[in-house]
């Protein structure tokens, strides 16, 4: 009987990002229990929200993830939005569209970089976050900058993507392409990858629906489920059909992103060639009325969920951030028992953990 | 909103359970302060997440409620957030951070919480 | 490393990502935001923009007629910039030192209110 040794993983910790305690017990090298302790990063964003004026929210709800923060200023504006209800141009579907799929994209290789980081391929980090650079630019040429976009306002968006952009656009997501293809051909034959990932951090299909995972996480496993299915903003006029993998371990979920990449540019590319004329906004006057709604977006990370309360007044009665993570955070609890201690790190990082944004 | 079910607190196990059964999902529970009363909806989605099912109940301030956690362990982290934030007693926890779950030793407790209405009132007044 | 053999002899060929900041700048974008800044002369202190602003970066006090910026409180949004109706803020993109104390810059506002109404 090997002894029982209780190691606390993190909050500060070389391969994790983000402030997370993961109390764990090995058996000799082998991961018996782990407890997930976090509140190191808690804002109170949520009580906030409920001070501030509702188009304040805005840039506020941006700044709950660094990374899915596009995805977080759409929810909140959709959210805002369908209280009324307002009727929305469909340039600015469109235009909020590309703009999710083009933080999708550099969300999922900034990822990708991550990833194989955490198995020790620090080369591939440095160069996946090299082609990054370039969609970040083409954000900041478009929406006015790189990661904090603030170009979302409860009625529309405040930017457009004019002819010459729109081609500036199209050959810097061609060259995207070309490069990422090449790396990520790299991650998903190369047999040192696959031995560090096949097999690791198995989660069945019927395990990830029970513990309500979302997103490349859930579909990793084989469950076909998206928040855009639900046809939020322009994504019912696009040919859109989730990525799915069937084997739930590590490789699976590094596969459903690295072909979502690819996903996410072809989305880009449809729709930057289906924008239609017209508006981009919308004059909105007085604050919401007295209402509940839901706005539900997919996130990088997966299904991003607002649940907003007006009240009638230009504050909102409540709003309810429910971020990918605090859903895909349970799944360590089936992950890690059983694992080594030196997959611990590519486990955690195959969910794609943004802590601060669990904690809001 | 749609498909909200108006339930008591002592049915959500079972009226959840049958929900999961059916191959729903859970999504999440927000906890509403209504002055004297806390308002809770869990949610569940269905047919690849995009039906949304929300079953609701009302309980007051100082009453104790089951928990999901003994039939699904996704309720985990949202129901010991409402427990602290909100200060609604949720019993039988299956991983119960004792109020540390996102607050720390000397934060102030339950500050989800609005200032009572008739509180408010009487200060305004003065 | 067969797999990575395109990716290799491009960087090999293909010169280096990075620039040689101080000495070749990149232009900023033309869409860019950038830093705040306010022109006295056509300000006439309507108070748009500290209402609007979501982070209080700005006060204004009408009897003295000055307006208070806080740098450190900015959060280059914009939203200062759209809602003026004298066109008096202007976002410039350049380089900025960064802060050792967290500045406050005061303006004398000279400008005057337009007859007809905006």
């Amino acid at each position: 009987m090997a002894t029982r040794t209780t190691v606390p993983f993190g909050p500060q910790h070389p391969v994790l990002p983000e402030p997370v305690q993961l109390r764990i017990t090995y058996e000799d090298e082998k991961v018996v229990e782990v407890v997930p302790v976090i509140g190191y990063g808690q804002r109170g964003i949520e009580k906030a929200c409920e001070l501030n004026e509702y188009n304040k929210n805005i840039y506020l709800c941006e700044r709950v993830c660094g990374i899915c923060s596009y995805q977080h200023s759409e929810s909140v504006v959709l959210a805002t939005e369908q209280l009324w209800p307002l009727d929305i141009p469909p340039r600015t579907k469109f235009l909020r569209t590309i703009w999710a799929e083009m933080a999708r994209t550099h969300s999922h290789l900034l990822w990708l970089g991550l990833f194989a980081d955490a198995f020790g391929y620090e080369s591939m980090f440095l160069q996946f976050w090299r082609i990054r650079e370039k969609v970040l630019d083409i954000l900041e040429q478009t929406a006015g900058h790189r990661v904090i976009q603030s170009v979302n306002v409860v009625g529309g968006v405040r930017r457009d993507i004019d002819e010459a952009q729109k081609k500036t656009v199209i050959d810097t997501l061609n060259v995207v392409r070309r490069e990422s293809d090449d790396l990520v051909n790299v991650l998903i034959n190369d047999y040192t990858v696959k031995s560090r990932t096949v097999g690791v951090g198995v989660m069945t299909k019927a395990q990830a629906m029970a513990l309500g995972c979302v997103g490349p996480t859930l579909r990793g496993s084989g469950v076909s489920e998206d928040a855009r299915l639900t046809k939020y903003s322009a994504y019912g006029e696009l040919n859109y059909e989730p990525i799915v993998e069937t084997a739930g371990d590590c490789y699976a979920r590094m596969k459903v992103r690295a072909r979502e990449l690819f996903q996410a540019i072809d989305l880009q590319m449809e729709a930057l060639s289906k924008l239609p004329e017209g508006e981009i906004a919308i004059k909105v006057k007085g604050g919401p009325p007295a209402n509940e709604t839901v706005a539900r977006t997919e996130a990088p990370r997966g299904e991003l969920y607002y649940y907003a309360k007006g009240n009638g007044t230009r504050h909102l009665e409540r709003m309810k951030i429910r971020t990918p993570t605090f859903a895909n955070l349970p799944a360590v609890l089936i992950l890690l028992p059983g694992c080594q201690l030196a997959d611990v790190p590519v486990n955690i990082h195959s969910l794609d953990p943004c802590i601060s944004c669990t904690e809001r | 909103m749609e498909n909200i079910i108006q339930i008591t607190k002592n049915d959500i196990v079972n009226e959840g359970k049958k929900l999961l059964d059916a191959g729903a999902k859970f999504v999440t529970a927000v906890c509403n302060d209504l002055d004297e009363k806390l308002e809770v909806t869990y949610f569940f989605s269905a047919n690849r997440g995009v039906d949304l099912t929300c079953l609701r109940y009302t309980v007051g301030k100082d009453e104790e409620v089951p928990s999901l956690t003994g039939t699904t362990l996704s309720t985990l982290l949202i129901e010991n957030e409402m427990k602290e934030l909100f200060g609604l007693k949720v019993k039988d926890l299956a991983i119960d951070y004792g109020g540390h779950l996102m607050l720390a030793h000397d934060s102030p407790t339950t500050p989800m919480l609005k200032p009572k209405k008739a509180e408010a009132e009487s200060k305004g007044e003065i | 490393m067969a797999l990575m053999l395109p990716t290799i002899l491009r960087n090999f060929f293909g010169g280096p990502a990075t620039r040689m900041y101080p000495v070749q700048v990149r232009e900023p974008f033309e869409n860019a935001r950038g830093h705040v800044t306010f022109n006295d002369d056509k300000c006439f202190l309507c108070g748009l923009c500290a209402t609007k602003c979501p982070s209080e970066a700005i006060s204004i006090d009408k009897e003295k007629r000055l307006l208070t910026f806080y740098p450190a409180r900015c959060i280059v949004c914009e939203v200062c910039a759209l809602a003026c109706p004298g066109d008096a803020i202007d976002m410039v993109f350049k380089w900025r030192a960064p802060f050792y104390h967290k500045p406050v810059e005061v303006h004398e506002s000279r400008g005057k209110r337009p007859r007809t109404p905006m």
